[in-house]
């Protein structure tokens, strides 16, 4: 009892300061590691191109058109995190917001075998996964999301990790086009940005959100001729094509990774097989091939880098030219 | 001008000290009225003493006014500018960010502000012998993008920056500074919500006290927490203009650099 009892005044000061927001003391620069932490995606070339990983602290939002492979990179990044911090990972839970589809189950067990970290436990025990619908709800589960991941700090693997899958579901849908709603929309961008990244800091979480794209009407760069980040205009498929949501929801977030994917039509020549009978022996393949690469497209500890990658069975993977 | 150097008898003197006008302003506020009664004195005598306040209280703000001519000259004399690095960059800017000024940085996500405030927060501190400020920074983070590695790299270019000046000019000054000194002469707050914003801002005035060495603020970014968390927007500007008011005050009486993103 009398312990309890110690380590409550004891934690007396900490929880008034984290009640009152950060203490009005400046933070020295060299109490915490020179880097900031990372959480592997579980590829060595990928992680080389991002600098280790998925920055903790901050908002890093993936944007790609559908079937580029950013939910394929969600669900590797949650077994990832999992492992050790020896192996580049936060040993961490993760928790996974998805709005889209129903949850590949069977992909992030399929994935599991190759990630991992220890056999003693099933890796997709570690992955909280949790269905948002629309905004409101997700405001709602904010608080509880918070105390959830304040009570999950005792565990084995504490939380560390939110994937939002894809916030750009949630946004699309539910507002029209007018004057009024895109104001309301981009209010509840800051609000919810602001909310991550609280939780980001207080937690030392990594924050992983996924955003879809939109097709580029108009002949000149980026939004509203604006151009955003290191690539002029983004392509995907052969399209121009910016990231969704607009320039607003850009301010949220503080590194922007960009998935771009294009076929290549490969033509080979079969060889004649049959000499000489008939003439017309010789048959063109068409092979095709989906080229895939990742771009950073801004981030504060960043310069232009990108990398190509490729989905197999076993996960995602970068490889090099 | 204080009560206690106004050309009255001590006794008036002391009278009013004691019936609480102590500062000119105080006195030249209040009506004669107000006064004879305060002090219990006749209504003459009050007006007597309210002529010859207001008279020094003229005297001590135009005492305080200067010249359009005096302010250049001041300017061109001691008005210290905070270099960018880049010589173009520093062009436009008549050499540099300049200190008892509030600048502001605004550009589409990616451009680049966070990283020339990084800078600044370094260049800040390059030392007097090399022509810099040799001041120290405060960096108030609100969206979370100042990432210390960046910081580091920053810094330790600097450093190599003042080896080759070093090296060019065959300048006898040693380089002291290590990239971590830089590092650790940065003051960074990092901002969850637009009370603590508010909050640290007040606080900063007492903060550059203590600190005299501070010669730059960087707030990135002012906007942030003022995007959202706001319904009534005529409040938000009441409140966004009481910050502008607060750090141009700040530059003006600790000739520093405020620089918000």
């Amino acid at each position: 009892m009398e312990q309890t009892i110690s380590t409550h005044i004891h934690l007396a000061p900490i929880l008034f300061w984290s009640l009152m927001g950060t203490p009005m003391t400046p933070q020295n620069l060299l109490d915490n590691p020179l880097t900031t932490e990372k959480c592997t995606v579980g590829c060595p070339i990928i992680d080389r191109c991002l600098g280790g990983g998925i920055p903790c602290n901050s908002i890093t939002e993936l944007v790609a058109e559908s079937g580029s492979g950013k939910t394929q990179f969600c669900l590797q990044l949650t077994l990832s995190a999992q492992l050790p911090s020896s192996h580049g990972g936060l040993s961490a839970s993760s928790l996974y917001l998805h709005t889209e589809f129903p949850f590949p189950m069977r992909r992030l067990h399929q994935l599991s075998h190759t990630f991992r970290p220890s056999n003693d436990h099933n890796p997709c025990d570690y992955v909280f996964v949790q269905s948002v619908h629309s905004v409101d709800q997700l405001l709602d589960i904010m608080p509880k999301i918070e105390s959830f991941i304040k009570n999950s700090s005792n565990s084995r693997l504490p939380i560390r990790l939110i994937v939002i899958d894809s916030i750009a579901a949630l946004f699309r849908s539910d507002f029209d086009n007018t004057m009024d709603d895109l104001k309301k929309r981009s209010f509840l961008f800051f609000k919810i940005s602001g909310m991550l990244k609280a939780m980001a800091v207080g937690f030392g979480l990594a924050v992983l959100v996924t955003n879809q794209v939109v097709d580029l009407m108009e002949p000149n760069e980026g939004v509203n001729g604006l151009r955003v980040g290191n690539l002029g205009c983004l392509y995907s498929s052969g399209r121009p094509i910016c990231p969704a949501l607009g320039i607003a929801w850009a301010n949220c977030v503080n590194s922007r990774l960009f998935l771009s994917r294009n076929e290549d039509f490969v033509v080979r020549e079969n060889q004649m097989v049959n000499g000489g009978v008939g003439g017309s022996g010789s048959e063109d393949f068409v092979c095709r091939r989906t080229r895939r690469s990742l771009h950073v497209v801004f981030a504060p500890h960043l310069a232009d880098t990108s990398c190509e990658f490729e989905i197999t069975r076993e996960g995602v993977f970068g490889f090099e030219r | 001008m204080e009560v206690s150097k106004l050309p009255i008898s001590a006794t008036q003197r002391g009278k009013l000290i004691s019936a609480g006008y102590t500062s000119l302003s105080s006195i030249c506020s209040a009506s004669s009225s107000d006064i004879s009664r305060d002090l219990k004195i006749s209504e003459t005598e009050a007006v007597e003493i309210l002529k010859v306040a207001s008279n020094s209280w003229c005297q001590s703000i135009l005492n305080c006014t200067q010249t359009a001519w005096d302010m250049l000259q001041e300017e061109q004399e001691s008005l210290a500018r905070i270099t960018t690095s880049c010589a173009d960059l520093d062009n436009i800017l008549g050499g540099g960010i300049g200190c008892r000024e509030v600048t502001e940085i605004g550009g589409v996500p990616g451009i680049g502000k966070t990283q020339l405030g990084i800078q600044l927060a370094v260049n800040v501190q390059i030392p007097v012998e090399f022509g810099g400020l040799g001041g120290k920074a405060i960096y108030i983070d609100t969206e979370g993008s100042f990432m210390v590695e960046r910081a580091l790299q920053i810094a330790e270019a600097c450093v190599e920056d003042m080896l080759e000046y070093n090296r060019f000019l065959r300048n006898d000054c040693q380089v002291k500074t290590q990239p971590k000194d830089i590092l650790e002469n940065i003051f960074y707050f990092r901002i969850c919500s637009y009370t603590e914003q508010s909050a640290v801002i007040n606080y900063l005035d007492k903060f550059v006290s203590e600190h005299k060495d501070v010669k730059v603020v960087i707030i990135d970014s002012i906007a942030f927490h003022f995007r959202h968390g706001f319904v009534d927007l005529a409040l938000r500007t009441r409140v966004l203009s009481g910050i502008a008011l607060k750090l141009m005050n700040l530059a003006k009486k600790f000739s520093l650099a405020v620089r918000t993103i």
